[in-house]
């Protein structure tokens, strides 16, 4: 077994060239399947999978009720599993919890509903603090939990997947399922964001007379 | 085992590497190294076989290579253990297609 | 689930199925839980030297049982090709405290899934 660190790209990009090719010469992968593949992840999951499953349990109680009690259930009546999302567990933020998605063993993540993971979600700084130390880790990110709120942390060591339901911003009060779906970020839904309130679609007017 | 991977509470290893508006894949091989592996993921190897076979990486290689760099390293242990290919044809064709670029 | 995987080129057809359905990890049968919501279990001090899903910060720990996932494939074995063993998954919690002593914060939790080889009775 050939040795990979510290090997420039060119050198890692010419060796995946050689296994590419020799899988492909055996019949082992097909090029086609190689370029669906990639072809879904790259532009056909993503966040915005997720953020619809968030936007409807904002809008619909009976919805986020059967979402907080069996995820894949309720994700599966909006036809949005997926390998890798095959089990899921929604969990609610709320004044009193906040929660954050992490999988310290590899880099599991709903693949399906919030597409390939992000570098930070991969990192050795992420799996290794994020669960002894939650608090500073989501300061990193700007967010600051005040001490009486309880921090949950998540591993997804096993087959089930995790997805946040962050707290809906109370500005955002009247706003269209779809609109609330384009608030939603990809962060917020592991954890290590709030979503932000919608200071750009609102003019001043709404703000003041919204509750 | 007690490897590399098995990282929860461990210290030391500095701020979380926030990258604004990232690709999903950093490099055309990150592409194809995850679609080899997703390609032979179920149909040559189960899920849980992959992931340990990154997880027998020696620590000090872990510990320095990329999230897609420890995937390859995933795919060439088992497609060679299991005799899809073997380390000699790949050493070969490596040596081919550097000189066919060049 | 089978344990041996059937050797075959993905077509582009089996790719997009297995990317949009994905493959349950579930198992049909009636198995009778050792332990139930609200019991305390202990997560196993153990170093195999093989595959397993049980990181070493929560051996040796006590938690709670807050659910029952159902019955789902081991991969401790599976990883080895060795068997489904299906069991038991919990959602098991640990105060932060017992996982990382007294200087962290008293009201946070950490919830990782354990099956029933990882656990044993308190």
């Amino acid at each position: 077994m050939a040795s990979h660190h510290h090997h420039p790209e060119s050198e890692i990009a010419l060796r995946v060239k050689a296994i590419e090719s020799l899988l492909v010469e055996k019949g082992i992968v097909d090029p086609a399947t190689l370029d669906t593949i990639i072809e879904t992840y790259e532009h056909k999951v993503g966040p915005h999978i997720g953020a619809q499953i968030v936007a409807k349990a904002w809008v619909d109680p009976d919805f986020k009720a059967r979402l907080l009690d069996d995820g894949t259930g309720a994700i599966a009546e909006l036809g949005l599993t997926g390998f890798s999302s095959e089990h899921m567990v929604v969990v609610e933020n709320t004044p009193e919890v906040h929660n954050l998605i992490v999988c310290t063993l590899c880099s599991c993540y709903p693949w399906a509903i919030l597409g390939l993971p992000p570098t930070w979600y991969k990192s050795f700084a992420y799996r290794s603090r994020v669960v002894i130390e939650p608090r500073k880790v989501l300061q990193e990110f700007g967010l600051e939990i005040p001490e009486h709120v309880e921090v949950r942390v998540w591993d997804s060591n096993a087959d089930l997947r995790y997805l946040v339901l962050p707290e809906r911003p109370a500005e955002t009060a009247g706003m269209s399922e779809a609109d609330l779906a384009s608030l939603i970020t990809r962060n917020a839904m592991i954890g290590t964001a709030k979503v932000p309130a919608p200071t750009s679609l609102n003019p001043p007017v709404a703000q003041e007379i919204s509750p | 085992m007690n490897g590399p991977h098995d990282m929860g509470g461990m210290q030391g290893m500095g701020p979380i590497p926030i990258e604004e508006n990232e690709p999903v894949f950093h490099s055309e091989w990150e592409a194809k190294v995850f679609a080899m592996s997703f390609a032979t993921f179920i149909n040559y190897f189960p899920v849980d076989e992959t992931r340990h076979a990154s997880e027998r990486m020696p620590p000090g290689e872990y510990w320095s290579s990329s999230y897609y760099e420890r995937w390859l390293y995933a795919l060439e242990l088992l497609i060679t253990e299991h005799n899809l290919v073997t380390p000699a044809e790949i050493e070969a064709r490596v040596i081919e297609l550097a000189q066919s670029e060049t | 689930m089978s344990i041996d995987p059937p050797n075959q080129c993905m077509t582009v057809e089996s790719a997009q199925t297995l990317m949009n359905q994905g493959v349950s990890c579930q198992v049909e049968i009636d198995l009778s839980a050792p332990f139930q919501v609200g019991d305390r279990v202990k997560a196993k001090v153990m170093h195999p030297e093989t595959y397993t899903r049980l990181p070493r910060y929560v051996r040796g720990k006590v938690g709670e049982v807050v659910k029952d996932h159902g019955v789902y494939v081991f991969p401790d074995t599976m990883g080895q090709r060795l068997s489904t063993k299906p069991q038991h998954v919990y959602s098991v919690r640990f105060s932060a405290q017992s996982l990382w002593g007294m200087d962290v914060s008293p009201n946070d939790a950490l919830y990782i899934d354990l099956f029933d080889d990882h656990l044993e009775a308190v």
